[in-house]
């Protein structure tokens, strides 16, 4: 049984390597909600759309990694050194997505522009659920296993007593967080985004301007799906396994992020990644029951979020036209 | 004087407004005769449909369903029939919140979870306690109705899309809840009772007691079945006259343009929970019908598919159209029943196939050529490969059958398949892609191998597990095709959306 | 007494004061126009007036009771109802539909009843159609008969803003809010909607506050004028002297025209 001491020292942190440990796990865990939450924000912010299925491309965005490292060998007899190979996966991949994003985007979106809103959400989910079942079709329902160990082997470096982090985690950290400000730099400088940002701002005043709005639509989707296939291998390398399944609750967990960042704002769903990948991480060392209804906590941030404040951390309220 | 519309020129006399004006009226006034021109088979069916009276329709749908089991055995009633009936149910009541009220709710199998546990936990073996089903079913029912209410609260502040995360966060919620709520050492520890065993956690909640009223035990599958089409007939009835009550139409004026129903006096946000606890209500009577006859409650039944399933018996059926849902649930249900063995499966495919092509492919002498050619095309894919690698050919289609035996003849069935088959069904994703992007002649060219591939990947792959994940990726691949090609649902009325 | 009365009403979104300390009067019986260029806040104050958005300060009073603040369709139920300037109809129900559904205020039978088909609900479908069908008949021939099971899409554009005041009659409401109902008619439609306009009031006993660009309709119509610019009242009183008001004219036709008159 618990006694009152130690409900103190899991409500209030002591123990520091504990502290630390989660917080370097929350960080690593929100990097790769913060990708995919980003894909979320974007096609959102562009086209109302909430895209059910990106879940599931990050999920085949995992698979495609894996298959590269097995066609390059596999983990411990890799054609290329260790690094050299996960930069292969990652290119592969983000490419793969990217072109798959497309593809959904053209077949399951494109004809509904001007449908009732619920048609475009529906098509979404049909969506989802023939990319998780094509997956459970084509590859089993088994985990798969990146074997990260074998392929670079897992350094830890203390700083400090209580302090751990394996270079795997700082990869992840500093890899996604490259991602996203090229993301940035893409979306504030170049004149894709610009012709993003009009588009988003107002699809049919941009069209009007000469934008090609569905050049720019495509391009949106292939560099969201690009971004949560990074994601996907990042959750490979870190976690090891993957699975045909993991797209579901991995997507509901980015579109989380998505929005309690504000969603449409890019800086907005980065944060949102961090905070929900701390909340999950804090949550399963400290709160009762953590380990298993760690989602549930995160669940609970985003009704939360609603009642606090609808449209996000970042995001600006919208008035209504009437 | 000075005004903003000087142009307008002298408003004509009284006299004038009884001319025939122009570019008034005339489209109006044509509107029936153009659904009479509705020609064809559909609109004959469609008019006939509509001259029957209320109660009619309704002894023309659920008749057969009531002449059913009198004409089939134990085991496919249940299959076919109650788990119809089942499906029925539930999607009428998604039809409230969907097709009515126009609210994405995307917990609702949930609901159906919470009706099924809580009646576990009043009535079964597993807790102990042997509550008879007058009480028991009340309480469920209404429990689930006010968790509806709470999630529903959540639609106050949200947006369609907003809230249909929000529903499907609490239907994960709820499967992650269930699954582990069995008092084990992960688990809670409640305030005053601590660890307590309420779901069975992932081996689910066995032995719930059969449905018991006032002493009277249903006991058989043809018992619950017309117990359940008696709800089903109750419900339709009742909620043909909702429908047509203030309550229905100020639904219907809420999924169309929610400001202005509150400006004209409805008070949105009590309607909005209205119909989630009406959902709710439906899907949780429903799961106290389905944990009793399961005799148990597992979580794996109250997930995703299931919820894929329901949405695309709604959207079948038309949205907001209560008929409709009858005939969703039996295609639904009934299609990838027949998919169970796999020589029903492939007459089933094909025969899809082949009306798919009808109805689409116009004119006549396209669809001869696409048929003929694909045949045609099979045949000489079939000879090359026999001539220079005669073991793609070695294998033989799982099941028999004359059909069976002439698809030996043509289709590819390599030996040690596996790798082959997925990188086809990869490159027939691609096909079905690119044969959106071309028209005309190219179309019709570039149907015939794609159609030979769909055959290759379906005898090769698909077809071994027609039960599993490819009934789900057929019912997501219909729901993407029916939102492309008929947003309203096949048997929904079209819907205009802005003029 | 005043039927309405806005007491120094002042709404802004960020940074722009789009209603300004707006005081306003509609006497029981009247004929109220609201005139002004496009931006200077007369739908706001419809908004403001229904309870779409909340004035940052001041306050509305309708028949003596504060009604600012309360969710819209309380402030309907109350007597005030509306048009849209973009018609806002519900297009895929029957143009009978439309009219009865506006009668949820002040009709009380519950879902459960409706259910089960009890005395009450029966009573008032009853009393529901019969009242649609009486002022569907307030227009004459335009929405009678085989209209009445069309989906209102299929209703001419003059049709469709006849079918809106239809619909706000139906509420119960005392007060109408038209907001521009001659918009895109042509000149015959207009003329018969000034007349409309005058038998609303004088047989229909509506109190109407009415926001309209045409002036030979709001001529037509008015027994006052209210003339706004940048959500501040400019000139009130009767046609001729708000038309004449210099005040008026600049905020119409630009400063420097009104200048060099």
């Amino acid at each position: 049984m618990r006694g009152p001491h130690s409900f103190v020292r899991s409500y209030f942190p002591v123990n520091w390597s504990l502290f630390f440990g989660e917080l370097v796990s929350g960080l690593t865990l929100g990097s790769i909600y913060a990708l995919i939450a980003l894909g979320y924000t974007m096609v959102y912010g562009i086209l109302k759309l909430l895209n059910f299925a990106h879940g599931d491309v990050y999920m085949v965005g995992a698979f495609i990694g894996f298959f590269v490292l097995q066609w390059l060998g596999g983990p411990l007899t890799t054609a290329v050194t260790g690094w050299l190979a996960i930069a292969i996966m990652f290119v592969v991949a983000m490419v793969g997505c990217g072109a798959l994003g497309v593809g959904i985007e053209i077949f399951a979106y494109r004809p509904l522009r001007n449908a009732p809103r619920i048609a475009p959400l529906i098509s979404a989910l049909g969506v989802s659920i023939f990319l998780q079942n094509s997956a459970l079709l084509l590859w089993g329902p088994q985990f798969r296993s990146y074997d990260t160990f074998d392929l670079i082997g897992v350094k830890s470096y203390h700083i400090g007593p209580n302090f751990f982090i394996s270079n795997i985690q700082i990869f992840t950290i500093a890899a996604s967080i490259a991602l996203m400000a090229a993301l940035t730099w893409l979306v504030a400088r170049t004149r894709t985004g610009k012709a993003m940002r009009a588009t988003s701002f107002d699809r049919e005043a941009a069209e009007m301007m000469g934008i090609r709005v569905d050049r720019v639509i495509s391009f949106t989707f292939f560099v969201g799906s690009a971004l949560a296939a990074a994601g996907g291998v990042m959750f490979g390398i870190v976690f090891g396994q993957i699975f045909s399944l993991m797209g579901f609750t991995a997507g509901l967990k980015g579109f989380t992020a998505a929005v309690v960042g504000g969603i449409g704002s890019i800086p907005g769903a980065m944060l949102g990644g961090f905070l929900i990948g701390l909340t999950e991480a804090f949550a399963t060392g400290y709160l009762p029951g953590g380990s298993t209804y760690a989602n549930l906590y995160v669940f609970a941030l985003l009704i939360a979020m609603f009642l606090v404040r609808p449209s996000g951390l970042l995001g600006s309220p919208v008035i209504q036209k009437v | 004087m000075v005004g903003p519309n000087l142009g307008g020129g002298v408003p004509p006399g009284p006299g004038v407004v009884d001319q025939p004006r122009v570019g008034v009226d005339e489209w109006v006034a044509n509107v029936d005769e153009r659904r009479e021109a509705q020609r064809g088979l559909t609109g004959l069916v469609r008019r006939g449909w509509e001259r029957v009276p209320p109660a009619g329709r309704l002894v023309l749908l659920l008749g057969p369903f009531a002449v059913f089991p009198f004409v089939t055995n134990e085991g496919n009633l249940f299959r076919y029939g109650l788990i119809t009936v089942i499906y029925a149910l539930l999607a009428i009541g998604l039809n409230v919140v969907v097709g009515f009220a126009g609210l994405l709710d995307l917990g609702y199998v949930a609901f159906f979870g919470f009706g099924a546990y809580l009646y576990g936990i009043m009535a079964s073996g597993h807790s102990g306690h042997h509550l008879q089903a007058e009480i028991a079913i009340p309480i469920a029912v209404v429990v689930t109705a006010l968790v509806g209410l709470l999630l529903g609260l959540t639609s106050w502040r949200l947006l369609g899309d907003y809230l249909a995360i929000v529903t499907l966060f609490f239907l994960q919620a709820f499967v992650i809840f269930v699954n582990n709520a069995n008092g084990g050492p992960s688990d809670f520890a409640y305030p005053f009772v601590g660890r307590v065993d309420l779901t069975g956690g992932a081996n689910g909640l066995d032995q719930i007691d059969p449905l018991n009223f006032f002493g009277y035990h249903i006991t058989t599958t043809k018992g619950y079945y017309f117990y359940t089409l008696i709800s089903l007939a109750l419900l339709m009835t009742m909620l043909y006259f909702v429908n047509k009550s203030r309550t229905g139409r100020a639904w219907r004026a809420l999924r169309e343009d929610p400001l202005a129903a509150e400006v004209m006096s409805m008070p949105v946000n009590r309607l909005k929970l209205l119909a989630f606890m009406f959902g709710a209500a439906t899907a949780g009577f429903t799961g106290t019908i389905f944990g009793a006859v399961q005799s148990g409650a597992f979580p794996g039944d109250y997930d995703v598919g299931l919820l894929i399933t329901i949405y695309a018996i709604v959207i079948l059926g038309g949205l907001g159209s209560i008929g409709g849902v009858v005939i969703g649930a039996l295609v639904v249900n009934g299609a990838p029943e027949l998919l169970r063995s796999s020589s029903n499966a492939r007459f089933l495919f094909y025969g899809v196939i082949l009306l798919a092509l009808l109805v689409a492919i116009r004119p006549w002498y396209r669809l001869v050529v696409v048929l003929l050619g694909t045949v045609a095309f099979g045949a000489i894919v079939h000879a090359v490969v026999v001539a220079a690698w005669p073991r793609g050919t070695a294998g033989h289609v799982q099941g028999g059958g004359a059909f069976g035996r002439a698809l030996d003849h043509w289709v590819l069935i390599p030996t040690h398949v596996d790798r082959i088959a997925g990188w086809a069904y990869f490159v027939l994703i691609l096909a079905a892609l690119v044969l959106t992007l071309v028209r005309g002649w190219w179309r019709t060219i570039a149907l015939i191998p794609t159609l030979y591939l769909a055959s290759f990947v379906w005898e090769n792959k698909l077809i071994e597990q027609v039960s599993g994940a490819t009934r789900l990726i057929l019912l997501g691949a219909l729901l993407v095709v029916i939102m492309n090609v008929r947003p309203a649902g096949i048997f929904g009325t079209s819907r205009v959306e802005i003029v | 007494m005043a039927l309405l009365e806005l007491r120094d009403v002042s709404r802004a979104f960020g940074g722009l004061q789009v209603v300004n300390g707006l005081d306003l009067e509609v006497g029981e019986g009247e004929v109220v126009s609201v005139i002004g260029p496009n931006g200077a806040g007369k739908t706001t104050v419809f908004n403001l007036i229904t309870g779409i958005f909340r004035p940052d300060s001041g306050e509305i009073v309708f028949e003596g009771n504060t009604v600012s603040g309360l969710a819209p369709h309380t402030i309907t139920t109350r007597g005030i109802a509306r048009t849209f300037q973009t018609l806002r109809l519900f297009l895929n129900m029957t143009v009978l539909e439309n009219v009865m559904v506006a009668t949820y205020g002040h009709t009380r039978a519950s879902i459960v009843e409706s259910m089960l088909q009890l005395p009450r609900s029966r009573r008032e479908d009853k009393e529901v159609r019969k009242l649609a069908e009486e002022k569907l008949a307030f227009f004459g021939q335009r929405l009678m008969g085989y209209r009445w099971d069309q989906p209102a899409y299929s209703l001419s554009y003059a049709n469709r803003r006849r079918l809106e005041i239809a619909r706000a009659m139906a509420t119960g409401a005392r007060l109408l809010l038209l907001d521009e109902p001659a918009a895109g008619m042509n000149p015959v439609e207009t003329h018969e909607m000034t007349e409309l306009i005058g038998k609303l009031r004088d047989d229909g006993g509506y109190t109407i506050l009415v926001i309209e660009h045409d002036m030979h309709v709001v001529e037509g119509i008015s027994d006052r004028v209210v003339a706004l610019d940048y959500g501040v009242k400019i000139a009130e009183g009767s046609f001729d002297e708000v038309a004449t008001n210099p005040r008026v004219e600049e905020a119409y036709l630009g400063l420097r025209k009104a200048q060099t008159k």
